[in-house]
């Protein structure tokens, strides 16, 4: 199935639950009302923003279609348009400012003025519905000055959506009908649809009909220009073929161009349920379920639910709060359903995932994938099996980090801004198909900790993660643990294990130090260790000899001396050269496993010391 | 009498008909809706696989009709990015220099008119075309079917071409080998069975360019192609 079949497909369930227009209108954010008396003065001008936390924002509302305005020559939409078109007035910009200071910022806009006219005086020529009298007259009156502004005008109107009322008009008291909503202006926009496009088959349904000649803006993509990006574009030369202009290019029909929009905006909304934001990548999912079938579309709400607490977990608000979200991911992550959630989802349902990444005023598709339920869940759970990690990352996520948290661990100083471009989508196909992670993902982890950032949890478990699934992949037996092990022989890992005890060995004999060797000495320790642990063996001796001259802590240095010498023991002489990456995230895996590890009970005198020391570290950083 | 064209028909695929294996390290057999940030078809399409034909062997006195594509390796994908050219020179502006005889105008600067691309492509790809060729009404009398379809084999089984054959689009070379039978399929026996949606199937250049579809279902890692004549393409 194909992106744009798909969302055409969701949009007949969305309809059925009444939460998208119907064809021909569109949800728009509206800022104001203008009401109107019948004999087109302008009453007052009523705000219909909400408070969204601090801010007023304006609120969205289904308004007759609006469609892509790009050029100079002004095009009015039909009752309703933002105030250069409405009253000639919107801010000045910022180049006509500078050479001559207008008023308060406002300039005056005539030709968008009269388009706004002659559009409304071509539509509702002939009209008697008293709202459509009184826009008329209201149009034909002059536009606004802007040194000579009415008494109802507000400052912070400029550029603002506004759509219409008729004075007293309400359907129930406290509930204003726009005149767009009253029934001759629908009459008159449904008759006005543009009937002279061509026609073809249309390569999403498959059907014959007219083919859109410009495809609907999608807005709410990360990072893509405000006033809408397009997923089907042409908008250069280059991109044209076969001298065909435009929509010609792909034939999609009207109906299935105006439902994949319609359905992609609203799945990209603000506080939409159905979206994520991974790196650069907006990605949007939903599961389908037959328009009409009430029992398929729960299960579909259910798994989509299900998909975004795995994904995205939300920080818990208190300690039961966190039992039960850590229930409910151990079931996904275990993949046994427990009693309750998990029972009630429908693995077969078919699931649809589409990552965005916004180019401008085009979107390109990152990732796309179309598969069950079922085993979208053994995918994630088999990453989160892949990512686990003795000791887990931190206390506050015991549950499982989101793709995001992992992206970002490459970025510098964990911004989203500087995550690379492309390691989103790679990551969310790793995790999504079970392919192999990107080896940028490794790089980009292992130069954050050259560059000095401290081993933690999880940049442990990414190591961890791609060096085991590459080995997988490559049915290769020798996986780094969970835990830490004694046994494996990989002399990368092994020397990151000889580096947390000698960093262990320093601390008990010297205290906490202003730079200890891991500050000095990780970055050239993890890339050429044939260099660097002569010299750090060395140094431990020195530690040792001061740990052997204070008797209670006597038994810890006899301790360290065979942690050493069993590390060694396995160990060609002559350390290797040089480690690649793939060594360095073993090296980093072994540093981390060890750096937990305390001297066991089991070993005479007990020095809690270096291990406390050790464990406030670890809740520090971790 | 039905029976007997059926039968006379399929005698002449198989005399006149080829299977190629074709396979590479990328594909894009590039989306029309997603043109500017490249978007690929799962499976090749008949339209690429015609192309990659035409590249072997192809006079004006036949046509290659593909038959049936079989994927033989899973289908994944990997995005990349790229700086490309945004415009084209105007036929127009060409037509005006070849007649004044001056091309002083007539300049793309490829370094200035730079778009940044993101493309959504396939890796690891293997396919094996079965295609058949009819002729043209630009046959002469010595274009003979049995003359092109021994041109077609030897060409295919020495691996010449015109250029290079491409999987979609030319900085995807592909590799062919002309096969008697099918190589053994790498797809896992959970995807052979996909409905890949509507598809591409070839342009129509008789008219208009105009872009035919149809219904690709993939049964057991075989897709059936109709002939671009047939009537479920065309209706």
């Amino acid at each position: 199935m194909t992106i744009l079949t798909a969302l055409a497909d969701h949009y007949d369930r969305l309809a059925n639950q009444g939460e998208v227009p119907t064809f021909g209108y569109s949800t728009e954010r509206i800022a104001a009302a203008v009401v109107l008396a019948t004999d087109g003065r302008v009453v007052e001008l009523r705000d219909l923003r909400a408070a969204d936390g601090k801010r007023l924002s304006p609120i969205p509302i289904a308004v007759p279609a609006s469609f892509k305005r790009s050029g100079t020559v002004p095009r009015a939409f039909f009752l309703w348009d933002n105030t250069k078109l409405v009253f000639g007035i919107g801010a000045a910009k910022k180049a006509e400012e500078e050479a001559a200071p207008s008023a308060g910022g406002i300039a005056a806009y005539p030709a968008h003025h009269g388009a706004f006219r002659a559009r409304h005086q071509e539509l509702l020529a002939g009209t008697d519905d008293p709202g459509l009298l009184a826009l008329l007259r209201f149009v034909e009156a002059p536009p606004l000055d802007p040194q000579l502004l009415p008494s109802w005008w507000r400052r912070d109107l400029p550029d603002q959506n506004c759509v219409f009322q008729l004075h007293g008009d309400e359907t129930a008291p406290g509930r204003p009908r726009f005149v767009h909503d009253r029934p001759a202006a629908r009459r008159i926009w449904e008759a006005a649809a543009d009937a002279s496009a061509k026609t073809a088959r249309c390569l999403a349904s498959g059907r014959f009909g007219p083919i859109a000649k410009l495809h609907p803006a999608v807005k709410g993509v990360w990072g893509a220009q405000t006033s809408g990006a397009s997923l089907v574009s042409f908008n250069q030369d280059a991109f044209e073929s076969y001298g065909h202009v435009q929509g010609d290019n792909a034939p999609v029909g009207e109906a299935t161009a105006f439902a994949y929009g319609t359905t992609l905006n609203h799945l990209l909304a603000r506080g939409s349920r159905n979206r994520l934001q991974i790196g650069d990548a907006s990605v949007v999912f939903w599961a389908h379920a037959a328009s009409g079938d009430s029992v398929a579309a729960a299960a579909a709400t259910e798994a989509e639910d299900m998909f975004a607490l795995v994904m995205n977990p939300p920080p818990p608000n208190d300690a039961a709060e966190a039992a039960k979200l850590r229930d409910r991911l151990t079931a996904v992550v275990s993949g046994h359903a427990p009693a309750g959630a998990l029972a009630a989802i429908d693995r077969s349902a078919r699931f649809h995932i589409l990552a965005l990444s916004p180019n401008a005023a085009r979107l390109s598709v990152r990732f796309w994938l179309e598969s069950s339920f079922g085993e979208v869940l053994d995918r994630l759970a088999q990453h989160h099996r892949d990512l686990a990690i003795e000791p887990p990352p931190a206390p506050v996520w015991k549950q499982n980090p989101s793709v995001e948290l992992l992206v970002r661990e490459t970025a510098l100083q964990e911004r989203a801004d500087n995550v690379l471009p492309h390691l989103a989508g790679e990551v969310l196909r790793a995790v999504l198909t079970g392919a192999a992670y990107p080896q940028s993902l490794l790089a980009g982890v292992i130069g954050r900790i050259r560059a000095g950032e401290d081993v933690n949890g999880l940049k442990a478990a990414i190591c961890k993660a791609v060096l085991n699934r590459a080995a997988r992949n490559a049915d290769k037996t020798e996986m780094v643990l969970m835990s830490l092990s004694t046994t494996l022989k990989d002399p990368a890992y092994r020397l990151g294990r000889l580096f947390a005890v000698l960093e262990n060995i320093q601390r008990a004999a010297l205290g906490r130090l202003n730079a200890s060797i891991r500050d000095r000495y990780y970055g050239a320790a993890s890339a050429t260790p044939a260099t660097v642990f002569p010299l750090l063996l060395r140094g431990s001796n020195h530690h040792l000899s001061v740990l052997h001259k204070d008797t209670a802590k006597r038994g810890l240095a006899v301790w360290f001396e065979t942690e050493i010498g069993e590390i060694l023991k396995p160990l060609d002489p002559a350390l290797p050269r040089h480690l690649n990456l793939e060594q360095q995230g073993r090296f980093a895996v072994g540093y981390y496993h060890q750096r937990a590890a305390r001297k066991t009970d089991a070993d005479a005198g007990a020095d809690e010391a270096p291990g406390d020391d050790t464990q406030s570290t670890e809740t520090a950083e971790g | 009498m039905q029976e007997e064209r059926a039968k006379l028909l399929r005698g002449y695929r198989m005399r006149y008909g080829l299977k190629i294996h074709v396979y590479g390290d990328f594909a894009c057999f590039t989306r029309p809706e997603m043109k500017a940030e490249r978007v690929s078809y799962d499976v090749l399409t008949p339209s690429a696989a015609r192309g990659i034909l035409e590249a072997i062997h192809w006079k004006p006195a036949i046509r290659w009709v593909v038959d049936r594509i079989h994927v033989l390796r899973p289908i994944r994908f990997t995005s990349i990015r790229r700086n490309e050219v945004g415009s084209k020179i105007a036929v127009a502006n060409v037509r005006k220099a070849m007649k004044s005889g001056d091309i002083d105008g007539l300049v793309l600067d490829s370094a200035a008119d730079r778009q940044q691309r993101a493309a959504l492509v396939l890796r690891d790809v293997g396919y094996v075309i079965e295609a058949h060729f009819e002729m043209t009404n630009r046959a002469g009398p010595e274009d003979t079917p049995t003359k092109h379809a021994a041109m077609a084999a030897r060409r295919a089984a020495q691996g010449q071409c015109f250029h290079r054959p491409c999987l979609g689009t030319r900085e995807f070379p592909a590799e062919f080998r002309l096969v008697e039978s099918l190589p053994p399929s790498e797809l896992p026996e959970a995807d052979r069975d996909r409905d890949l949606g509507w598809m591409l199937l070839d342009i129509d250049h008789a008219d208009d360019a105009r872009s035919l579809f149809f219904r690709a279902i993939m049964k057991n890692g075989v897709i059936e192609v109709p002939h671009p004549r047939a009537a479920e393409v065309r209706s």
